[in-house]
Order: C-alpha cells, then sequence, then structure tokens
C-alpha cells in the first residue's frame, strides 16, 4: 500500500495515514454485528437515547482531529450528495455547505433527529472527498460487518474506519449502529418515512451504497484493483439475505413491534414478578442456588419410586395350568382379558421366578390393563434378572412418565439406548441416578434426546427407521410436552418397514394407544378418538386404550359417554374377579349366601387394583352435575349398579 | 368439609387431591411412602390475596387449610397458574424456569409433585 507508507505521503499530507491509526479500533463494528444482536443491544438504539454533550465532543474532535484536509465545498464534490438524498433533506444539505453552522446545529437542521446521533454533512463532505480510495463494496452493512478485518481490503479500511470511528468510538453509539444497519435494508423507504420518529432514512444503507456506487464510477484510478475485489463484494452481496432473514426471526422472536412496546412488556412483567413474591427467601430462577450440583448427587435411590415387589394375588385359576405361560401369550394374542392375562403369567413366575419374558408380559399386560403400579414393580423385577431387557425398559420408561416419575424415565430411556445402540452411549457411560432439580432435569432430558436423535440419523432413511427409536424419542417429547414431535414419532414408528419390538402385530396397539395420548395431551382429542378406536379395534379389551376414550370424551364434554367408556373399562377388570370369586366359592366349599366369605375373597383379589380409573369416574360424575353418583364410587365398586344409567 | 375457596377457583384441585388420597388406605400409606414431605401452597389471586393449603404425605397423608407448621417446600404461584398445573396445561419445572413458580425450602422435593398433581389430573397414557 504505497499511499499510505511512502515518503510522498507525510503524515500531515495524508489523511489516510491518520485513519489508518482507528483500524484496529474497528472491530467492534462485527462484534456488535454478529455477537451483540441480544435484545440489550436493541434496547440501547438511538431512537430513545438521549442527546449528551460527550457525543457532540467526540463528533467536534473529530472533525478537529484531521485540520489539514481541504475544506473543499460540497458542491464540488465529484458525486453531488443531493441527487441521492430525498429532496427535502437535500435542501437543508445545500445552505448548510454554504454557510458554515456548527456541526451540532447543521445536524439538526440537515436531519432533524436527536443532536448527536447523526453524521454531519461537513463529516460526510471530508469524506466524500476521499473517494480517490473509494472502491468499497456496493453492501457496507454487509461487507464491513461480516468479514474479518483481516480479509478486508485495504482500501476499504481507510474509508471504513473515518465513516464509523466518531459513532464507534462512544461505547452508546455501539448497539444504536447495528441494529438500524440490520433493519433498514428491508424496510421499504415510503413507509419508514411515514413515522416520525424513523426520519433517519437518508442514512439507510442503499442510499449510501448508490453515493459509494457513484464514487466508485468516477473513480477511474483505482479500477483494476477493484475487479480484484469484485468476488468478495459477491460474497457479501450473498450474505446479505442471510442477514436479512436473521434479522426478521429477531424481529418475529420478540413479538413485539418495536422496541418500546418490548421494554415495556419487560417492565410490566417485572412489576407482575416482583408482586408475586414478597418473600425474600423463596429460590428465584436467577439466583443460581437451586443449579448448585452438590445438591443430593449421592442420594442415590431417592428420585425414583420407591419399588416394592411385586404383589401376587393369592389365588390363581392358572395355579395348575401345565403352561401358563404360553396360556398368557394366548390370550394377549387374540385380544382376550387383560387381568386374566396378567393372572396367567403371575402363575408363570411363580412357577419359575427367573422367567424374565414372563415378567416382562406381566408388566406389559399391567400396564395395559391400566394398572401402572403393578406394571413398574413387574418390569423392575425384569431387570433385575436381566438388566438389559429392551423390552422392560422401554416399558418402565413409559409408565414411569405416565406416573409423573421424568428423571427415572428419561434415564430408563438412556440404558435403553446404550444396551441397543453402544456404538452411541457405551453402557459404562450412562447417568448414575441421582435426585434432580428442574434444571438438572431439564439437562438430562437434552442429553438423552441429542442420543437418540443420533440413533435415529443412523438409519438411511425415513422407511428403514428403527421404529424402537423413534418410541423411545415420542416418549422422550411427550415428556418435555412437545407433543407435535411426539406425535410425528409415533407415526414416524408406526409407517416404519422395519419391523421392531414396538411395530409388532402384538403391540401395534400400544403405538397406536400412544399416538392417541399424544394427541389427546395437546388439545387434538377429536384426533386423538380416531386412534383409540384403531387401538380397540385390534384389541378390543385394551383397558388404557379404553380409559384414554373416555378422558377424550371428558375433555370434549361428552360426560355420558365418558362414563360410558370408563365403566366399560372397569367392567373389564371386574368380570374376572367375578368369574373368579365364583370359581373361588367352589374352591373355598362355602354357602353363596354366607357374606363373610364375600368379604374374604374380596380380600384376595385386590392385591393389584387401579385407582385411576375410579377418581376419573368420580370426576366425570362431579362435572356432570351427580354428586349422587359420584359418592357410589368407591373402589372395588362393582359398575353394574351404573348399568340403568349409562350404557357400556 | 370443602377445601375450596371461592376466591381460588383452582382451589378446588385440593379437594380432588384429598378425595385421591383419601380414596384407599393403601393409597394414602403409598403416597406417603413416595412423597414423604409436606407441600405446602401459597396461592396468589387476581385480587391480590393470598391463601394457603397444604398436602401432608409425610405424618396424616392429608390435605388442608392454611400454612403446616414445618413444611418441606412451600410453593408460592398465582391462582391461574396452579390451575394450569392442575389442568395438565403447564408443568412445573416450565413455570419454575419462568420465575412463575416460587420455591421456598427443599426445592429437590419440589420435583417429587408432578407424580402427586398427576393424582389430580386426567391425562391420557401412553
Amino acid at each position: 500500500m504505497s499511499f499510505l507508507g511512502g515518503a510522498e505521503c507525510s503524515t500531515a499530507g495524508n489523511p489516510l495515514s491518520q485513519f489508518s491509526k482507528h483500524v484496529q479500533d474497528d472491530r467492534t463494528l462485527q462484534h456488535d454485528r454478529l455477537v451483540g444482536r441480544g435484545p440489550g443491544a436493541s434496547m440501547g438504539g438511538f431512537r430513545s437515547t438521549p442527546a449528551s454533550a460527550p457525543q457532540d465532543e467526540m463528533v467536534n474532535g473529530f472533525l478537529h482531529q484531521n485540520p489539514n484536509l481541504p475544506e473543499i465545498p460540497l458542491e464540488q464534490q465529484a458525486p453531488l450528495p443531493h441527487v441521492h438524498i430525498d429532496p427535502n433533506h437535500a435542501v437543508h444539505l445545500h445552505p448548510q455547505a454554504a454557510t458554515p453552522m456548527s456541526p451540532q446545529a447543521s445536524m439538526e437542521a440537515a436531519f432533524n433527529v436527536p443532536p448527536g446521533t447523526q453524521f454531519s454533512p461537513e463529516e460526510f463532505a471530508k469524506f466524500q472527498q476521499m473517494n480517490a480510495t473509494s472502491t468499497v463494496a456496493p453492501s457496507p452493512a454487509a461487507s464491513v460487518t461480516t468479514q474479518p478485518q483481516a480479509a478486508m481490503p485495504m482500501t476499504m479500511q481507510p474509508l471504513a474506519a473515518p465513516m464509523y470511528r466518531p459513532m464507534m468510538s462512544h461505547p452508546m453509539y455501539q448497539p444504536m449502529y447495528g441494529p438500524q444497519m440490520m433493519h433498514m435494508p428491508q424496510q421499504p423507504q415510503q413507509e419508514v418515512q411515514g413515522k416520525g420518529k424513523e426520519r433517519l432514512v437518508e442514512l439507510d444503507d442503499s442510499k449510501w451504497e448508490e453515493q459509494f456506487k457513484q464514487m466508485e464510477l468516477h473513480d477511474r484510478q483505482l479500477r483494476e484493483e477493484e475487479a480484484a475485489k469484485t468476488e468478495e463484494k459477491d460474497e457479501a452481496k450473498a450474505m446479505e439475505p442471510e442477514l436479512n432473514k436473521m434479522d426478521e426471526q429477531l424481529h418475529s422472536e420478540t413479538g413485539y413491534g418495536d422496541l418500546e412496546s418490548i421494554w415495556a412488556g419487560i417492565q410490566k412483567e417485572q412489576e407482575a414478578l416482583r408482586d408475586l413474591d414478597d418473600e425474600e427467601n423463596y429460590v428465584r430462577f436467577d439466583n443460581g442456588s437451586f443449579d448448585n450440583t452438590s445438591w443430593g448427587i449421592n442420594s442415590g435411590f431417592g428420585t425414583g419410586p420407591i419399588v416394592e415387589p411385586y404383589m401376587f394375588e393369592q389365588e390363581n385359576i392358572f395355579q395348575n395350568e401345565q403352561n401358563p405361560f404360553e396360556e398368557g401369550l394366548r390370550i394377549m394374542r387374540e385380544g382376550g382379558n387383560l387381568s386374566l392375562a396378567a393372572l396367567a403369567f403371575e402363575a408363570a413366575v411363580q412357577k419359575n421366578p427367573d422367567h424374565v419374558e414372563a415378567w416382562v408380559h406381566l408388566g406389559s399386560a399391567q400396564a395395559q390393563n391400566e394398572k401402572e403400579e403393578a406394571a413398574i414393580r413387574a418390569l423392575e423385577h425384569a431387570l433385575k434378572i436381566d438388566p438389559n431387557n429392551l423390552d422392560a425398559l422401554m416399558g418402565l420408561a413409559v409408565s414411569y412418565t405416565n406416573e409423573g416419575y421424568d428423571s427415572v424415565a428419561y434415564r430408563t430411556l438412556e440404558r435403553w439406548l446404550s444396551v441397543k445402540y453402544p456404538q452411541i452411549i457405551a453402557p459404562a457411560d450412562v447417568s448414575a441416578p441421582a435426585e434432580m432439580g428442574f434444571t438438572d432435569r431439564a439437562k438430562l432430558h437434552e442429553r438423552v434426546t441429542n442420543l437418540f436423535l443420533e440413533a435415529a440419523r443412523l438409519a438411511p432413511d425415513g422407511d428403514h427407521m428403527d421404529p424402537d427409536v423413534q418410541v423411545g424419542l415420542g416418549v422422550l417429547f411427550y415428556g418435555a410436552e412437545e407433543y407435535d414431535k411426539a406425535v410425528d414419532c409415533f407415526q414416524a414408528a408406526l409407517h416404519s418397514s422395519i419391523q421392531g419390538s414396538s411395530n409388532q402385530r402384538e403391540q401395534v396397539h400400544l403405538l397406536w394407544n400412544r399416538l392417541g395420548a399424544t394427541l389427546a395431551n395437546s388439545g387434538r382429542s377429536e384426533e386423538a378418538i380416531a386412534a383409540y378406536e384403531k387401538a380397540l379395534a385390534i384389541h378390543p379389551n385394551f383397558v388404557r386404550a379404553r380409559y384414554n376414550l373416555g378422558v377424550s370424551c371428558i375433555n370434549i364434554g361428552c360426560h355420558a359417554e365418558a362414563a360410558g367408556h370408563l365403566l366399560a373399562a372397569l367392567d373389564m377388570h371386574k368380570s374376572v374377579e367375578k368369574s373368579f370369586r365364583d370359581r373361588a366359592r367352589e374352591l373355598l366349599g362355602v354357602n353363596k349366601d354366607d357374606p363373610s366369605a364375600d368379604a374374604r375373597i374380596e380380600a384376595m383379589t385386590t392385591q393389584n387394583r387401579s385407582t385411576t380409573l375410579y377418581d376419573t369416574l368420580r370426576r366425570v360424575f362431579t362435572q356432570m352435575g351427580r354428586p349422587d353418583l359420584a359418592e357410589k364410587v368407591v373402589v372395588g365398586v362393582d359398575p353394574d349398579i351404573f348399568r340403568g344409567e349409562f350404557d357400556f | 368439609m370443602s377445601l375450596k375457596n371461592d376466591k381460588f377457583p383452582a382451589s378446588a384441585a385440593f379437594d380432588e387431591i384429598n378425595k385421591a388420597l383419601t380414596a384407599s388406605e393403601a393409597t394414602r400409606k403409598d403416597a406417603i411412602k413416595q412423597g414423604n414431605a409436606v407441600f405446602a401452597f401459597t396461592l396468589k389471586n387476581a385480587a391480590g390475596e393470598t391463601e394457603s393449603w397444604y398436602i401432608d404425605l409425610k405424618n396424616k397423608g392429608e390435605v388442608g387449610k392454611g400454612l403446616p407448621e414445618k413444611p418441606t417446600v412451600t410453593l408460592l404461584l398465582s391462582d391461574a397458574d396452579f390451575g394450569a398445573l392442575i389442568a395438565g396445561k403447564a408443568n412445573a419445572q416450565k413455570l419454575f424456569m419462568s420465575g412463575k413458580l416460587k420455591i421456598k425450602g427443599d426445592v429437590m422435593k419440589a420435583t417429587k409433585l408432578d407424580p402427586i398433581l398427576k393424582k389430580a389430573q386426567t391425562k391420557a397414557k401412553l
């Protein structure tokens, strides 16, 4: 760069050497654009910034700093600035150039904005005068702010420096510049002019761009250099739409029209929060204390529910069955009564306590039978025998999610993944059980979700993805209440052409029910009901789907139908108990009319009972305005007493 | 006796939880075992009034009005947010993260609230 350093260019003679000093400082601009884009930066915008004396000093300081710049009137400049500036503003520019005013006054006159926030025309004139080196890229905003300083052409830096320096040198201007450069290019000019407070249009990028283009036209000497730089310009141009898009996002994220309303919104929210906590010692999100990792790390088992050993029914009609496990499988296959199936599997594990498959099927049957607690106990037992049983792990994760033990559910899914995809997470790396606060739980969720996503990406295409991974992902998204994503996952599992354990014929009704439950909890009850119907078409005795159907009916206000479904579900439980009771009577050889025998038998058949159905039914009756019926709903009540009122 | 306070519409949920707890002895014992804490709730309604309830899952397994002597954890939130929480439309974690739920006492215990609140919720199951 001979014109910067040569003997012919003394410090006094060449203004560029002055400017080159500031090149180092100019980085703030890049930082501002790419880093400091947060709401804080937007809020510091010049619109709400009051004029302050230091700024004026900066401007004056700048002007006096280069005394050896010749004072050439504006009109003598090769490209006439007013050609490119709005006529009404140009009117101001002319007289002003002729009659010297203080920079401050001229700014106000020319731009009619709060003082101290604008270029002065003089400054602009000086700046223009230097167009001997004007090889500025057509879009200064994009190029200056996105290219690393080192990559910038040297000839451009001197130009950029005087242009931005007065603004950047005061911290107040830093936030201002970013938003302005960002917003202006995408705003139509007329629209902007309409608003009183946005009369800064003449600083608009496109204006400057035109200006610079003009300068380029008049600048013959440096054509070659310019040609060398066209590549960079193109880059800058290509960058522009992307940046504009980012700006739009920035806008839409806030959801507010302008900065002031954002600020007002924040203020209001703060007010409300302050209002809420008058007591100092409440744990707040921002005081960081809850994030203390020393909390409960070694509490081991503390976080999950306390799982007790599985409780068997005392009398079991399958006790003397030759192969109760096969019998249970047959009942499940044929869509038979789930309570019966559970009894068959109970008999199987009583015969052979190490029969893992029987334990898993027992858990699965109890979960489908809307007896979550029994399911958890059975599945945990299965894992004691075989810690790597995939079906048991997945079933447990689902059950824990249903019961609200989210962190345990996430860890269980992690274990599942480590067994099936050890290449993604080694079994040794799974998270240790620990009591968790909200933040740790969110972190765990994110971690496990990412692992599952990684596993999902192993599949070559949508049709061949592992449906089980999709189910796991679905459960994870469901836990985080990201229902739309969960719906996608369950649907993907249903449509996958790869046979996994979750979409095999015996389990596909579970998948339909999971899809339905997710839809229901995201407020899409009608679609959910369609999914439940599919599940029930496959397995008519699927108590959980029937219960869920009842819940969806409640949600859409069909209380009578809801009660019908819930009673039907209860009846499925009860019918087995009844038939068993008859049999028990025979076994015990008691008189049918002896009430004390009934009580004894009752005690035998109530080991695994779900109160969910009763609770929900009671709620339905209350919502229907039938407290008389609600009173009658006690655990163990015979649904037959409601037959007159409801069809089921 | 109803635990509901008409000025706090969402407080009807305490009756729900109470019914669920007292439905059977086994349920109550189980809830005590799993919860093992006294949860106090201080709700604030739109008019700015506050009222407290508690769910004792440590000693008796009951729901009552007023602040208990030694709550394991106290949760402070608005009546509307509590209603959303009970309806399953909001979750405690998100309320907490956004500062709408304040917690005093053992924060870890607060995460155990989900299984208890599930008892009062009518929510579909996977």
